[in-house]
């Protein structure tokens, strides 16, 4: 278990292998969520020939079906997988003509010179990071600037340069650098995804990005029904089946570019006592344990999980996790009523929808309850079941302990940690324990202050030269990129990075069991870091109860 | 905080299931009997699940925190941004959600108790996603829904010209004596209107439902389009067919059926 160093890498290189092989902070046995790397799946996706991506998007077995056939209905439920993801057939008669109004005639926007002029108009100038969807007939389905209809001269342009390299040389097109700028293509199923970035992200960090906003897609219609559709019709408008969808994919790019989570692949948990853990956890188990055909039961508030229970076998990816979070932040309507969706989660299984009752716990508390199940017509069990549940959280007094740590309580370890580890040195930090796929940083992202990100970029998203006053989380967090890829890179990875300037010095450190970045002050000496470091660990390890979810609950 | 509509549920549903066995769970609950078809329904609305744990739900439902003499669940159909959420919302809360849209995901659901002609009716009332990709699920709900208010926007001609494709599904998947309403809601539009009154009237009388001009944002006519739905659903409990509204008398019926004439 002892980190070895060995590799060079081009940076300082130390060997650290005076950690204990005890002293992992956060790791247990048992996990809620699923640790596999996306990195290393990312990885595959960018280097596999087209006929072995598309077998990987076709052979799946279907997760849903099993656990139906498990509880003993396979044969009734076999037949609801499929007509919950029958939404063509008898809709088509009304949905051709009921494309809801928003959608406007392409042929309504004038000539093409019209288009290429569009293209340098301020909506689409000088953004940082443009991403494009289209089918892969050329069909614009989603651009996150800039009206989708007036860009399909562009998507054309792309679609052709997919195909040509697709076709004359039997290969694929992975990426255009230009001097200041990245263009990355991902063709997944029936879509093509571009995304053209003047950011310091890597090219696999592009991939992992397209890979989620095609996995939102997948969320909203399942990999089966996404098929289904350009089989029968390859010139399909698929913006017609995502309507009201595109706000999911907006908020999910903000989101991936500002939290860790999705650089490091792990779900931040909110900080809880030990005890108001275990007994939320307890609230749900006593209540839903009879209730045989749900699957997960997740409570998360703040992008960040709670506690999470699950049917025994099944786990959750991160990634799963990571778009349950964006729907359920992005959709102002599960705060008003108790709701009843479905949703497939693409890692559990694309193919199927699992059906969800989300609703917060209660008014003055922003907690939210999903309860997952693999039937469709549960809504009323499950409606009772988080009526229970909200009751015996308000007894014992579960919602007040959420929302101290929601609202950063001052006497909380975990709302200032770098103050409370007390070492000067240390900026920032950000820590991942690999086993059990979770993640703490030394400076959650607030929610007001995802707010602002939010306003501030739906006003542009534009290239502005910030003055650095006081760096915040994101501003961390977009400099571990770096490293972060260099010990991700597929050749040659990098275990342990020193870099030290004027600006800041950071420690970049991946083990067998953690991944740790920690910014430190300019030019401090590397024994000073190895200090503070092992200090660092102390305290992780000394509050891992609180700050990470330590067991695996199961119904 | 407590919620009652599961339960509400189980009642109305109540008349259509006649006969079934009581759970050995229930039968020894004091509070259950109290109230017998409630714990009796659970059997019927959760097929494939275990009942939770009596001793724990059973306080709640008797907060007897809205009285009620007629159940009735009301769905609302239409494109997608035709104001269905608004229009619930201007009904429940008396406010208008300007600003934001507001886009709902799958199926809402929330309560009110109106009282038309002395009788307190409560409605659930479920918010359907417009979306087509929703369909599939609003499809589910159909059948249970006692009325209907299909909505279309008078500023969008493609809303109302899709109410008949609305109407087909309703057809298809709703109960046959479901009460419709059709509502052409915005109605404070001025110059943007695209639907004239007549239009959505003569598209009424030929389905022969019942029909008005609504508006979300003034309130015209949102209270009386759910008081009219309040009073159909209330024409179709009454007396003229007795049983229908027989919930009281109900229990003992299964009492017998499910214990065998003992002592």
């Amino acid at each position: 278990m002892a980190s070895t160093s060995k590799d060079t890498v081009s940076t300082n290189v130390t060997s650290q292998e005076d950690i204990d092989d005890d002293l992992l902070p956060g790791a247990c046995p048992e996990s809620v969520l699923n640790p596999t790397d996306s990195f290393e799946e990312f990885e595959t996706e960018m280097s596999s020939n087209p006929q072995e991506r598309h077998s990987s998007l076709t052979t799946k077995c279907s997760t849903i079906s099993e656990i139906q056939s498990e509880i003993g209905e396979s044969s009734k439920d076999m037949k609801t997988v499929k007509s919950s993801d029958d939404l063509k057939g008898k809709d088509e008669a009304m949905s051709s003509s009921a494309s809801s109004s928003n959608l406007t005639d392409q042929n309504g926007d004038g000539v093409d010179s019209d288009k290429d002029e569009y293209l340098q108009s301020p909506e689409l100038v000088n953004k940082e990071k443009h991403v494009f969807i289209l089918s892969s007939a050329g069909k614009p389905i989603y651009s996150r600037y800039g009206n989708e209809d007036k860009l399909a001269g562009l998507c054309g342009v792309i679609q052709a340069l997919v195909s040509v390299v697709e076709d004359q040389n039997q290969d694929i097109l992975r990426s255009i650098n230009t001097k200041d700028c990245k263009a990355v293509f991902l063709v997944k199923g029936p879509l093509i995804l571009v995304a053209v970035s003047k950011s310091n992200e890597s090219e696999t960090q592009l991939v992992m990005q397209l890979t989620y906003a095609f996995n939102q897609i997948v969320s909203v219609l399942t990999l089966t029904q996404l098929n289904r559709i350009f089989e029968q019709r390859r010139n399909y408008d698929l913006r017609r089946l995502l309507a009201g969808a595109e706000r999911l994919i907006d908020n999910l790019l903000i989101f991936m570019e500002k939290d860790p989570a999705f650089l490091l692949g792990a779900v931040r948990c909110l900080p809880l006592p030990e005890k108001a853990r275990e007994n939320i956890t307890n609230a749900i188990i006593s209540t839903c344990n009879k209730i045989r055909d749900l699957v997960f039961a997740i409570m998360i508030a703040g992008n960040q999980l709670i506690t999470l229970v699950r049917m025994k076998k099944y786990t959750l990816h991160p990634s799963d996790i990571h778009l349950l979070f964006n729907f359920v932040r992005s959709s102002e309507s599960f705060k008003t009523a108790e709701s009843w969706t479905p949703i497939c989660l693409p890692k559990f299984d694309a193919t199927g929808f699992l059906h969800g009752h989300v609703s917060y716990i209660s008014e003055d508390c922003q907690a939210c309850l999903l309860l997952l199940t693999v039937q469709r017509d549960a809504f009323y069990p499950l409606s009772q079941a988080k009526h229970t549940i909200a009751e015996k959280l308000e007894k014992l007094k579960c919602i007040g302990a959420i929302n101290d740590a929601l609202n950063r309580s001052k006497d909380l370890p975990t709302t200032n940690p770098l103050k409370h580890i007390g070492i000067p040195i240390i900026r920032h930090f950000m820590y991942k324990c690999k086993s059990t796929a979770q993640l703490f940083t030394s400076d959650p992202i607030s929610l007001d202050r995802l707010q602002d990100y939010r306003m501030m970029h739906r006003e542009g998203g534009d290239i502005t030269v910030k003055k650095i006053e006081k760096l915040s989380d994101i501003d961390y967090v977009k400099n571990y990129r770096k490293f972060c890829n260099q010990i991700h890179c597929a050749t040659v990875p990098a275990k342990f990075i020193f870099r030290s300037n004027s600006q800041d010095t950071i420690l970049a450190w991946i083990t067998n069991g953690f991944e740790l970045y920690v910014t430190f002050d300019p030019l401090v000496e590397k024994e000073q870091t190895k200090k503070a470091v092992d200090h660092l660990l102390q305290w992780i390890k000394r509050e891992e109860n609180r700050i990470f979810i330590m067991n695996a609950p199961t119904f | 905080m407590w919620n009652p509509n599961a339960m509400d549920n189980r009642q109305m549903e109540k008349r259509v299931v006649i006969g079934r066995v009581r759970p050995t769970w229930a039968r020894n609950m004091p509070e259950a009997r109290e109230d017998d078809d409630k714990s009796d329904q659970e059997v019927g609305v959760m097929p494939h699940s275990e009942p939770p744990s009596p001793t724990e739900t059973w306080e709640q439902q008797n907060k007897q925190e809205d009285k009620y003499d007629v159940f009735g669940k009301v769905m609302l159909l239409g494109d997608s941004g035709v104001g269905k959420t608004c229009m619930l919302v201007r009904f429940r809360d008396g406010t208008f959600l300007s600003g934001n849209y507001i886009s709902t995901v799958g199926i809402d659901f929330r309560n009110k108790v109106v009282t038309v002609d002395g009788v307190k009716v409560k409605l659930q009332i479920w918010d359907t996603a417009g979306q087509e990709r929703f369909r599939s699920v609003t499809h589910a709900y159909y059948r249970d829904a006692h009325a209907l208010l299909l909505l279309y926007d008078v500023t969008n001609k493609i809303s109302f010209d899709n109410i008949r494709a609305w109407l087909g599904e309703i057809r298809e998947y709703a109960q046959d004596d479901v009460v419709i309403m059709l509502l052409g809601n915005k109605s404070d539009s001025g110059l943007e209107r695209a639907v004239r009154r007549e239009e959505g009237q003569r598209l009424a009388r030929e389905y022969q439902v019942a029909f008005m001009e609504t508006s979300a944002k003034t309130g015209l006519n949102v209270e009386a389009a759910f008081a009219h739905v309040a009073r159909a659903l209330v024409a179709k409990a009454n007396p003229v067919d007795p049983a229908r509204l027989a919930v009281r008398a109900q229990p003992s019926q299964e009492q017998r059926s499910s214990c065998p004439p003992c002592s």
